[in-house]
Parts: structure tokens; C-alpha cells; sequence
């Protein structure tokens, strides 16, 4: 069996690719596993147990940095089950074109958090259903290294929204619980947003 | 639409002027009508300064202005009660917790002069919903002169942002 990317390595990538870029990171592992891999970042929202919400919190920021010259992008790392949840945004999205918005889905096929239940993503095309609603974008993005290094870095450049969707993995390493207390989260990652001097043309 | 609709639409459009919101985000009520129209294009208050959108759900809207927020721009939802059940889980589990000063217009429904046979049984509970919640929320009603709403309007956006945490002003645009 050809072997997938496992997600800790795709985050790996993402934070990589958007190391000073806001990302807004979806609840559950992902944000365990990204802190295992990138430790805490000022520039990571951490939203904690808002399931169904990253797109649309994403959509926000994207919204509220539209013309905000310290931010070129607006990064959302979605699961598939959360996604299914807040599936709306994907056409609000379309309606608003947030041009700084990109959306990764790092699809394992199931709610990994929760025992490994399968949603319903197997049989949905996402790329299809945000280039039905309007986005600049969409792509299915081959589960390996070079292929999503490669996608995230033409993401980095391109017009947006921009959806990516990367299969991944089902290994969970072991990580410890993240308890920080949301305040914190909030106020970190907003003293980030509006003091970071961003790679944009020019701070102003 | 009674005089008086007509009147406290107007305070409550002189309210959300005095807050100046980027963004007015919106699930319409027909009760909403007045309002709304000001903000839509041809009403007096659309311009290219301010984005007015609607959004599908209100959870949506709450998780959307709540990046805003992040992103600090004054924002505003506009939408009736009976999506207070839709977007319980939202609040609490996003701006609720990461103190967001999110800010809410929500129409009331139910009560005398309800015309609909139905809608009461979910909206007459929007005040239990939003207190067994702990969401913060102030009324305007047949009980405040409305000389007063668009000053409480002012002041419910401001303790949003002085109290780090969602506000909603229930407003009964029906007379009730
Ligand atoms: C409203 C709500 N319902 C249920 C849950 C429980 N829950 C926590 S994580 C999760 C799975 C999310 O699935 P997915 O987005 O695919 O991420 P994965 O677990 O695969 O990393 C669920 C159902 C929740 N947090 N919120
Ligand atoms: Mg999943």
C-alpha cells in the first residue's frame, strides 16, 4: 500500500510554509500535534473545542485583514468532520471572496479525536463543491511531501480563496492535552496580529 | 407597519450609525425590514466603506465576527430570535471564551401583537436560552421610552467591549 502523509508531518510543512502568516488551527489534534511539531507560535490561533467554526472564524480574519498590508494570507487548517459541520462557509466564501483566505483540509476520513468514527467525507468532493461556490481555487493535492510542499507554496502567491485538500494519515503520536486558558490564546495571537511587522510590500 | 415600528426601526438604525460598523452581517426577519433596507444598497447608510453580507447561519455569523473581532473591526449582527438556538454552541465555545467583544441586534417575536402561530414557542424562551447560557444581553421594549434606544444601543456595543465578552440588545420592533 503506497504510503500517505501522516498529519504532524503535513503541519510540519504548513507551519513551514506560513511561519509568519496568521494560521487559525481547528480543534483536536491537529493543534496538539502542531504544537508537538512547532511548539507555540504567536501566529497560531488555537481554537480549542469550536468545532465547525475555523472556516468561518478564517473567513473573519480574512476579512477584517482585507487591505491589511502586515498579512499576505489568512491560513485555516480544517478536518474533514469540522468542515462537514460549518459547511455553509464554504458558500460564504464564495459570495464574499476573502482574496487572503486559505483553507487546507487535512482529511483523515474520520473524527480522529473521538475514537475513529468515519464521517462522511469519503464521497464529497470539496475542491468541486468550493469551485461550485465561487472560489478562486480548489485543488486536491497528492498525499505526499514534495506534492504538498510544492501546493502550500504556490498557495503562498496565488489570489485566493483558495482551498486545498490533503489526505492524511491516521497515526496519532502521543501528545499531552493542551489546557491554556483561552483568554490567553486570544490575547497572544491578537497582540501578534496587530503588532507583526509581516513580510508584506511594506509595513506601514 | 405601526408608527411606532417605524419609530423604534429608526432608533435602532441610529444606534448601529453611532457604532459605525465595518461590517453588518445579517439573517433578515420581516420585522427587519426598515433596518435592513438602510444598510442595503440604495439605503442611506450602504457605502464602499462597509461590507453588508448575509450569512447562511448564525452560528456562521457568530464564528465570522468573532475573526473580525480578532482582526479588530467593528462589526454587527443583525437577526431575529428564533436563531438564538442555532448559535448557543458557537458563542460558548469561541468568543465567550476567548473574550471577544462580538456585538448583536436580535428582532423579538411572540408576545401581543405575534401574528404567527408558531414562532412563540421557541421565541417567547429567548430570554431563559440566553440566561441559562450566561450571554449577556440588554431589552428594549414597549418599556423603555424610544428616546432611549439608540443611546442603550451605543452603550450595549460599548460594554461589549468594555466587559471583553458578546452582547446582544433584544429589540421588539412589533410593539410588544
Ligand atoms: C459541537 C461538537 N460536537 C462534537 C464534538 C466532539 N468532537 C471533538 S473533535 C471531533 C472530531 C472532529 O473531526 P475532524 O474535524 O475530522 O478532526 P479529527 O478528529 O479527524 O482530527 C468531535 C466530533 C465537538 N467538539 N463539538
Ligand atoms: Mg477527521
Amino acid at each position: 500500500m503506497r504510503r500517505v502523509l501522516q498529519r504532524p508531518e503535513a503541519l510540519a510543512l504548513l507551519d513551514a510554509a506560513f511561519s509568519d502568516q496568521p494560521v487559525v488551527l481547528t480543534l483536536g489534534g491537529t493543534i496538539r500535534e502542531m504544537l508537538a511539531v512547532a511548539g507555540r507560535k504567536p501566529n497560531h490561533l488555537y481554537s480549542l473545542d469550536a468545532m465547525g467554526q475555523t472556516l468561518a472564524i478564517g473567513l473573519g480574519l480574512a476579512l477584517g485583514l482585507d487591505g491589511d498590508r502586515r498579512h499576505e494570507k489568512v491560513v485555516v487548517v480544517e478536518g474533514d468532520g469540522s468542515l462537514l459541520m460549518g459547511f455553509s462557509g464554504l458558500a460564504t466564501v464564495g459570495h464574499l471572496q476573502p482574496t487572503k483566505l486559505v483553507l487546507v483540509v487535512l482529511d483523515n476520513g474520520v473524527y480522529l479525536a473521538t475514537g475513529g468514527q468515519p464521517t462522511a467525507a469519503a464521497g464529497i468532493d470539496f475542491a468541486a463543491t468550493a469551485r461550485a461556490c465561487g472560489w478562486a481555487e480548489a485543488r486536491d493535492v497528492p498525499s505526499d511531501f514534495e506534492s504538498l510542499r510544492e501546493s502550500l507554496g504556490w498557495a503562498r502567491g496565488a489570489q485566493g480563496p483558495i482551498l486545498l485538500r490533503v489526505k492524511v494519515g491516521t497515526e496519532q503520536p502521543k501528545t499531552d492535552y493542551f489546557l491554556e486558558d483561552p483568554v490567553l490564546l486570544s490575547r497572544q495571537f491578537q497582540d501578534w496580529l496587530l503588532r507583526a511587522e509581516g513580510t508584506g510590500a511594506s509595513a506601514v | 407597519m405601526s408608527a411606532s415600528s417605524v419609530e423604534r426601526s429608526q432608533a435602532v438604525i441610529e444606534g448601529l450609525e453611532s457604532i459605525d460598523p465595518r461590517h453588518v452581517l445579517y439573517l433578515p426577519s420581516s420585522t427587519l425590514k426598515q433596518v435592513l433596507a438602510h444598510f442595503l444598497p440604495g439605503g442611506a447608510g450602504a457605502g464602499p466603506e462597509r461590507r453588508v453580507y448575509p450569512i447562511p447561519r448564525e452560528e456562521e455569523g457568530i464564528s465570522i465576527l468573532s475573526g473580525l473581532a480578532l482582526a479588530g473591526q467593528r462589526a454587527v449582527m443583525i437577526f431575529q430570535d428564533n436563531g438564538v438556538g442555532n448559535l448557543l454552541t458557537s458563542l460558548l465555545t469561541f468568543p465567550r471564551p476567548y473574550h471577544l467583544p462580538i456585538f448583536g441586534i436580535v428582532a423579538r417575536r411572540g408576545g401581543l401583537g405575534e401574528y404567527n402561530s408558531m414562532i412563540h414557542t421557541i421565541s417567547e424562551r429567548t430570554e431563559a436560552l440566553l440566561d441559562a447560557a450566561g450571554v449577556r444581553y440588554f431589552q428594549l421594549d414597549s418599556r423603555t421610552p424610544v428616546a432611549e434606544w439608540a443611546p442603550t444601543i451605543t452603550k450595549g456595543h460599548t460594554f461589549a467591549h468594555t466587559t471583553h465578552q458578546p452582547v446582544l440588545v433584544l429589540v421588539n420592533l412589533m410593539g410588544g
